[in-house]
């Protein structure tokens, strides 16, 4: 998490010393090839591709922080209810989550974009409904085996109360399976914010972002390949870090 | 046969309950399809206009009455017409149908035959080639982004290599590419799956006899083995079905293949609630049956699921 915020403020503070607009069109200079003062060249107005594609990270690690914070949160309660809950409430959440698990990501948020608008925040949410069930289901079935552990018994014979039972005993056990998912979770959000983008979906077309920056210049991908390629690779790069940052655990 | 009517029931109410949910959701979203429409075309319209579309839109009375009308009206295949186009829905999604039904499942029987072959090797030699493939397409489906592998699939196919027309052309561009970059996203952990279900055999003392009685490793692991593989197998299954129909959808589009999911999205940006809810009742039928599906499967093999 804190890498995380790092990485984004590290992301911040390049775009704002390079100084330049990524907004900026300069029609003199279109299709530019990569040069000192272009890195990246430029695009088909003549913008710096360099400058886009780190603002282009913005939407992704702003979905990161509310799927993770959102997910986890929902998740770590609905694993409490299931595991330790009353029976009714439990067995609805139950319910819900195994049917959460089904929810294809895509189509929810094509459908929350159909209502809210594209955008981050829709995003945010559509995977914060399909990603909280598998912590949920992850903390039950842990919680679940540690109160059958002699400890716990003991905590229990000791009158420790539930919630710090459950923050001191049962949690601090849980944070290594929650972190792999975690990783997951945050690549996939990368992912989707880019598909969304990608399919025409965003916000607003002319911010920066990754997705959509592949839509705007997939016209070119037979004749300026950089263009598309550029965006394509910051995003699968940002996912694999996230993979290997946040999941230590091997398979 | 009690049994199977009321998994039936089960279902039906399910899927009724989540269909139900998206229509009243739809409904209750600010901003009237009407309105909206009319102020896209730029038309000024008196009342009885209004009044006109709302009728032939079915938006009239209450929301109960209208989600009655348009349930009956889907069950009998009359799916109204796009707010945006004004063409009917039923005659759209019914030349759409077939591409996408054939690339969700194509890819889906791929995955799963090439995963559960894969699984099978890698549990034979952990560490072995097979494993590591298995291991490697893993991390790739869960870290790459399904459109980016497409877009340079076709720039290195269509482009570099120009072994395909990469702008439109036959069945291989429309359905094979499409249901191969589908399926490569979920043969790894399919393939994981299948192994964890193979390696539980192999530390079990009948495979040891089996051993002990002559047979190959080989031999051992695939007859002992290969329903237990299966099992896991589909016991797994539900997080990958949801990825099929978003993967179909963006393989789809990278494809330029007209399927649903390139009608759906114009539709999600018209606010065309005419299309989105009966691809929403679609989907949900989709999950449906597929999940049962697997549920029933499990019965089969698995004598001690009841």
């Amino acid at each position: 998490m804190i890498r995380l915020l790092l990485l984004a403020a590290l992301g911040l503070t390049l775009a704002l010393l390079w100084g330049v607009d990524p907004h900026a069109i300069d029609l003199g200079n279109r299709l530019a090839a990569p040069s000192v003062a272009h890195l990246l060249g430029t695009d088909h107005l003549g913008r710096d591709l360099a400058t886009r594609l780190l603002w282009g990270a913005l939407p992704s690690l702003m979905a990161i922080v509310l799927v993770l914070l959102g997910g986890l949160g929902l998740g770590v309660i609905a694993g409490g209810i299931i595991s330790l809950g009353p029976a009714p409430l439990r067995d609805t959440t139950q319910w819900l989550a195994e049917t959460a698990l089904a929810v294809p990501t895509l189509v929810t948020a094509l459908v929350l974009s159909a209502l809210f608008g594209a955008g981050v925040f829709t995003v945010a949410a559509a995977l914060v409904v399909t990603s909280w069930a598998p912590y949920a289901l992850t903390i039950a079935a842990l919680f679940d085996r540690i109160r059958g552990e002699p400890y716990w018994h003991a905590t229990q014979a000791l009158g420790v109360t539930l919630p710090s039972g459950v923050g001191r005993h049962l949690l601090p056990h849980a944070w290594p399976a929650l972190g792999a998912l975690a990783g997951a979770d945050a690549g996939r959000a990368v992912i989707l914010v880019a598909s969304l983008g990608f399919i025409g979906l965003s916000a607003d077309t002319g911010r920066p972002e990754w997705g959509a920056m592949i839509h705007e210049y997939r016209m070119f991908l037979f004749t300026e390949p950089r263009l598309v390629l550029a965006p394509i690779l910051a995003c699968t790069c940002v996912t694999v870090l996230l993979h290997g940052m946040l999941d230590r655990r091997k398979t | 046969m009690a049994a199977s009517a009321h998994m039936l029931g089960r279902l039906t109410l399910s899927w009724l309950a989540v269909v139900a949910a998206a229509f009243l959701l739809l409904r209750l979203m600010p901003g009237d399809p009407v309105e909206v429409f009319l102020s896209h075309v730029n038309i000024s319209a008196g009342p009885e206009t209004v009044a006109a579309y709302r009728v032939q839109w079915g938006l009239d009375g209450s929301v109960a009455g209208q989600f009655l009308r348009w349930l009956g009206g889907f069950l009998t295949f009359d799916w109204g017409v796009s707010y945006q186009t004004g063409r009917p829905v039923a005659t759209d999604f019914a030349a759409r149908v077939p591409y996408s039904a054939a690339i969700g499942f194509g890819g889906m029987s791929l995955a799963v035959i090439a995963g559960y072959a894969l699984g099978f090797l890698a549990a034979h030699h952990p560490d072995g080639v097979p494993d590591k493939l298995s291991r490697s397409l893993a991390v790739a489906g869960q870290a790459l982004p399904a459109f980016a592998v497409g877009l340079i699939l076709l720039w290195v196919l269509g482009v570099q290599l120009r072994w395909i027309d990469a702008l439109g052309g036959g069945s291989v561009e429309r359905i094979l590419l499409p249901a191969l970059l589908v399926a490569f996203f979920s043969i790894g952990s399919m393939s994981r799956l299948t192994r964890a279900g193979f390696l539980e055999v192999k530390s079990s003392p009948y495979f040891r006899t089996a051993l002990a009685k002559g047979l190959s490793p080989l031999g051992a692991l695939w007859h002992h083995g290969r329903v237990a593989g299966a099992l896991t197998l589909i016991a797994g299954l539900a997080p990958e079905l949801a990825w099929i129909v978003g993967g179909t959808a963006v393989a789809e589009i990278v494809f330029g293949v007209p399927g649903l999911s390139e009608r759906v999205v114009q539709a999600v940006n018209h606010r065309d609630y005419a299309i989105l809810q009966p691809y929403i009742a679609l989907v949900a039928i989709w999950m449906a049956v597929a999940l049962q599906g697997a549920r029933l499967l499990r019965r089969v093999f698995d004598p001690r699921v009841a």
